[in-house]
Formats: structure tokens, C-alpha cells, sequence
């Protein structure tokens, strides 16, 4: 009994670290820049290639890819942001969507185009494979009980690369910089601080999360053309469910809606669309989100 | 009041007609331009489902990017009264109707209170979980990844719908909704969709009940999908779970703004060029087709904000200065 409902627990816990590892930069975009980026499963999945690409290279290997990877993908959310989105601060919220939701289907297509539609395999490295014999450690566990090692490594990477995102926000110049300019990005710029170009650093973070998504969570999801499109929408209920633009509330809400699915996986009519129901709930109930500030979306 | 009323028909005649004539003699004349007979009451169907969506997008400015819920809602309960009730597809039609106004009731509800953003975001998560729903909690009734087959040949009083009659009833439908929906864009309440758009806030605090117009605005164009949805199953007996699918919702939206939003003529336009894109050029192009059509949305997006009706009138306007 209690080994079933603490497998389930870890379960719930481990798919939340996917869901926070994805919305996470969502939501950093949203709360700062104020753009819903269509395109940010199209960065996961572009990031889950790459892992692909790289660990299985001869010059590579996925010491490489960890490290390589989210580089990559900051250089690209840099490259989208001054070559992009800059352009659409000023036009209507819409234009935004459809623009970013034009280069998620560009970038899937494109890979469709360079790798076919079907999944490919993404084998996690020797050092992360196999099980892991929890029994072990966890005395209050009876008998046997293993969990896939990679996943437990999954969910730690997320958790670091959370603290470390708030390290970032809270404790240094920069941080502290960003966080006014959530608040007040006129005000700033009167003041003489070139506010544009760590909003563009900003977004370039924000996407470079989604690599770190990407190469450490490609193993465990799928790696093909449809992968952003299939992460996109959850990772936008988690945003919502949270609170627009709190980040706090994405990565709390990324871990209800993991429990939540993994409690309900043995009714599968129920797992199927629990993440909508509690999106529904939230909606009516508290429509600005577990933590979002008051007065936003009311 | 008679000469005013009679005014507003005459401006209808004109593009009414003119839109009539050129889908009634489409069979006459597609084939010499690539395309193939079907093709051209897929088009017509995609069409009808454009001016409904540019009812909401365009002119009351909300971005939907979960239409093919009531798309899908519509096709599914049509496709079920062709199983289960009769081959006639008149009550057919009419349930898959209706049960796309409910649906667009309840979703409406739901996500009408956001606007923006956070309306597109919601708009497509409620379209997915139907999509998920169709697949897994209710894949009994609806067959779940196969689709709903082994659905008869729809009939309409002893006349099978096939080939020609499917295209010319759709044809009848369309130029019929394509009137109705110019008598609600010149109407009183087509003004009320347009103030939504310019200023939410403002007219609500001259005293209008904008959430009622709102929920108005968006059943209506849920009624143009769920007429698109019904006819997509007479013409094509079979429901494919891809037709609650976000794939389907953001087609709708490609073509709506390839053609120029807010425009009712755009929209159409655009769907005919997405399908004969889709269906016709891709025979070039090969397998990148939507590589490239993808391109070409953002490009448009970025550049030429109000899509090929903008492109015309800037073309028009560049001709005349030219003359000059």
C-alpha cells in the first residue's frame, strides 16, 4: 500500500519537473516580455533534436549535448528576439500569436523535412540508465521497489535549473533589473537603463530553459515533428492554472497538475483530462490563477 | 424607411451575385486551372466555415484557436445521426448544428470573460481537451483514433448526396450564409461586434451588456463551423478524430488572415488559395508544402498585416498614382 501511493507520488512529482522544465521559460516570456510565444514547444522539440543529434555524433556525446544544447538554444531565443519578436512589441497581442505560431509550423515542418515523421530513438547515456533500487535508501518503503534512474535525474536537473532561475531573479543586479521591469518598463528606461537588451537576455533564458527541457526530457517523451505541439498546450494550462506571469505559480501548478495525472492514471477516461478540469475549476473559481497578482485577468 | 431598406439590399446584390456566379459555374471552369471535381466542395465547405470565423476575428477581433471544437462537434453528432437514425441528412444537419451552438454556449461561457491572449490560449486548450475526449473518454461512441466509419451514403428525400448534388447543396448553403452574414455585419448588432473590437471598456461603460453581444458574436460564427462540420460529413461519410484537432483550428486561422481578416471577401479567398495551395501546388512543391505555406503566413503576418485584400488595395492604389 504505502509503496503504490509513494510510486505514485514520485510519478506525479517527476512529470511536474517535465511540465516545470517547459513552462518555466513560458512564463519567464510571458511575465516580462508580456508575449505568449507560440513557438516555445517548437523550441523543445528543436532542443530534443539536437540532443539527439549530438549525444549520437562521433564528435559529440551527450556530455556535449547537456552542455552544447541550451548554449545553442539561447543563441537562437537571442536571434528570435532581435530578428523577431522586437518588432511585434508595438502591434496588436494577436499579431504576436500568429507570427510565433507561423514559426512553430515553419520549424516542425522543417524537421519533419530533415528527419521524417517518425520518432526517433534518444537513448539516455550509461551513467543514466537503468534502475535505481529506492528500497534502499528509503527505509519506510516494504519489500522492492526501483525507478528508471533517468527519471530521478530528470527531476532533479529541473529542480536545480528552478533554484538557479530564482538565484538568478532574486540575488543579483540583473534579477533585480528584470524584476523592475516587470513592474515598470518606462520608469526604467527613464532612469537610463537600456531595458531592451536584458529583455532580449530575458527571452534568450527563457528559450534556453526549454533546451535544457529538450535534451533532458527528450528521452523520456518522443522526439518527432509533433512533440511541440503536444507539450505546447499543457505547458500553457500550467501557465494559466498558476497565474499569468508568476512564476512561483507555474512551478507550483506544473507539480499539481503532475500529482493530479499520475493519482488519477487508474481511471484512464479521468488521466486523459484532468489537466482541463482543473484548468476549468481554476477558470471559475479563481480566474487569476493559484498565484497571480490580483486584479489580472479579473 | 422602405428606400433605406431597399438601399441596403442593393448593396448586397452586387457582391452576393457576383460571389453566386462564381462558385455556380466553378465546375465549368476549375479543372482548367488544376483542380479536380470534390476539390471544389471541399473548398466551398472551407469557405462557409471562413466567414464565420471572420465574423469573431474580424470584426469582433477575438483570435479563436480552438474552432475545430465546434467544427468537430458538429461533424461527430452528424455523423452519429447518419449511423444511428437515418441516412437523411436534414436531421443530421440540424443536430450537428445545434449541438455546435451548445457546445459554443458553454466554451463561450467559459473563455468570453478573457480577451486577447489569454482567450487564444484558452480557446485552444478547451479545443484539445475535446480532442483528447474524442480519443480516449469517449472513443465508443466516436471510434477513437479510427474516426467514426461505416456511415451510409447520405440521402436528401430519395436523392443520393454524392458528386453534384453534394457541391451544389453547399453551394446553395454558402451563398445563403454568405448573405447572412453580410446582413449581420451592416446590422445594428454587426455595429455592436465592431465597437467590441475598438473599445471593450468603453462600451460597456455606456451602459451595453457587451458580455451578451460577445457570446452572440462567437455562437454565431460557431454556427458557421458547425454548418462546415455537418456538410465536411455529407460530403465525405466518415468522421476523422483530426477534425476536433488544434491542426484543423489553425487552418481556419491561416487562411483567414492569408486573406485579410475583417474583410468577409479574405477570408474566402483565403481558403480557396490554402486548399488549392494544400491540394493542387503541392503536387510541384512535394512534401514541403506546408513548409512553405508556413513561410508565406509569416511573411504575410510580418509584412502585409491585412493579408491579399491589403496586397490588392495597395496594388490598386499604386496603378491609379501611376496613371496619374
Amino acid at each position: 500500500m504505502i509503496n503504490s501511493i509513494f510510486l505514485q507520488f514520485l510519478t506525479g512529482i517527476q512529470l511536474g519537473a517535465i511540465y516545470v522544465l517547459i513552462s518555466l521559460g513560458l512564463a519567464l516570456i510571458f511575465g516580462t516580455l508580456g508575449v505568449v510565444n507560440f513557438a516555445h514547444g517548437a523550441m523543445f522539440m528543436v532542443a530534443a533534436y539536437l540532443g539527439v543529434v549530438i549525444s549520437q555524433a562521433e564528435w559529440g556525446g551527450w556530455g556535449m549535448a547537456i552542455v552544447l544544447v541550451p548554449i545553442i538554444l539561447f543563441v537562437l531565443g537571442l536571434a528570435m528576439e532581435r530578428g523577431l519578436i522586437r518588432f511585434f512589441y508595438t502591434r496588436p497581442h494577436t499579431d504576436q500569436i500568429l507570427v510565433t505560431f507561423g514559426l512553430a509550423i515553419v520549424l516542425q515542418e522543417a524537421l519533419k523535412w530533415g528527419f521524417g515523421a517518425n520518432n526517433l530513438p534518444f537513448a539516455t547515456p550509461d551513467w543514466g540508465s537503468g534502475i535505481m533500487r529506492l528500497h534502499d535508501y528509503l527505509p519506510f518503503l516494504e519489500g522492492f521497489v526501483a525507478y528508471p534512474k533517468w527519471r530521478l535525474i530528470l527531476t532533479a536537473v529541473s529542480l536545480i535549473t528552478v533554484a538557479g532561475l530564482f538565484a538568478l531573479l532574486q540575488f543579483t543586479t540583473f534579477g533585480l533589473v528584470v524584476r523592475a521591469g516587470m513592474r515598470d518598463s518606462e520608469m526604467l528606461r527613464l532612469l537610463g537603463i537600456n531595458i531592451s537588451q536584458r529583455f532580449a537576455i530575458v527571452f534568450a533564458l527563457g528559450v534556453s530553459i526549454a533546451g535544457i527541457a529538450g535534451v533532458w526530457g527528450g528521452p523520456v517523451t518522443q522526439v518527432d515533428p509533433g512533440i511541440g505541439m503536444v507539450f505546447l498546450v499543457p505547458s500553457f494550462l500550467v501557465v494559466v492554472i498558476g497565474g499569468m506571469g508568476s512564476l512561483p505559480g507555474a512551478v507550483l501548478a506544473s507539480f499539481i497538475i503532475g500529482l493530479a495525472i499520475s493519482f488519477s492514471a487508474t481511471i484512464p477516461a479521468l488521466a486523459n483530462i484532468i489537466v482541463y478540469l482543473i484548468a476549468i475549476l481554476i477558470l471559475l473559481f479563481r480566474p487569476r490563477g493559484l498565484m497571480g497578482q490580483k486584479g489580472v485577468m479579473e | 424607411m422602405n428606400s433605406a431598406n431597399s438601399a441596403f439590399y442593393k448593396k448586397d446584390i452586387l457582391p452576393v451575385g457576383a460571389f453566386a456566379a462564381v462558385l455556380l459555374t466553378m465546375p465549368f471552369w476549375f479543372e482548367y486551372v488544376g483542380g479536380y471535381s470534390g476539390l471544389d466542395t471541399k473548398i466551398v465547405i472551407w469557405i462557409i466555415f471562413a466567414i464565420g470565423f471572420d465574423i469573431l476575428l474580424g470584426y469582433m477581433g477575438f483570435l479563436s484557436f480552438g474552432h475545430a471544437a465546434f467544427f468537430g462537434t458538429s461533424a461527430y453528432f452528424t455523423g452519429l445521426m447518419l449511423l444511428h437514425y437515418s441516412d437523411n441528412i436534414l436531421p443530421a444537419i440540424a443536430v450537428g448544428v445545434i449541438s455546435a451552438i451548445i457546445m459554443a454556449f458553454i466554451i463561450g461561457f467559459l473563455t468570453l470573460k478573457r480577451t486577447g491572449i489569454y482567450f487564444s490560449i484558452l480557446t485552444l486548450a478547451f479545443g484539445e481537451m475535446l480532442h483528447s475526449m474524442v480519443l480516449s473518454t469517449l472513443q465508443d461512441w466516436t471510434g477513437g483514433d479510427n474516426g467514426l466509419t461505416g456511415l451510409p451514403t447520405p440521402m436528401l428525400f430519395g436523392l443520393k448526396m454524392q458528386g453534384d448534388n453534394v457541391f451544389y447543396l453547399t453551394v446553395i448553403v454558402a451563398i445563403v450564409m454568405y448573405y447572412i452574414a453580410r446582413r449581420i455585419i451592416s446590422s445594428p448588432f454587426g455595429l455592436m461586434l465592431k465597437a467590441i473590437k475598438s473599445n471593450q471598456v468603453r462600451l460597456e461603460y455606456t451602459g451595453v451588456h457587451v458580455a451578451r453581444y460577445k457570446l452572440m458574436g462567437f455562437v454565431i460564427s460557431a454556427v458557421y463551423a458547425g454548418v462546415a462540420g455537418a456538410l465536411m460529413i455529407v460530403y465525405e461519410p466518415y468522421v476523422a478524430s483530426e477534425f476536433m484537432g488544434w491542426h484543423l483550428s489553425g487552418q481556419v486561422v491561416i487562411m483567414s488572415v492569408l486573406g485579410g481578416v475583417g474583410t468577409l471577401f479574405g477570408p474566402m479567398l483565403g481558403a480557396a488559395f490554402m486548399l488549392y495551395f494544400e491540394n493542387v501546388v503541392s503536387v510541384t512543391i512535394g512534401e514541403q508544402w506546408l513548409l512553405v505555406l508556413g513561410a508565406i503566413f509569416m511573411l504575410t503576418v510580418i509584412f502585409l498585416p491585412g493579408g491579399f485584400v491589403e496586397a490588392g488595395s495597395k496594388i490598386k492604389k499604386k496603378l491609379m498614382g501611376g496613371s496619374k
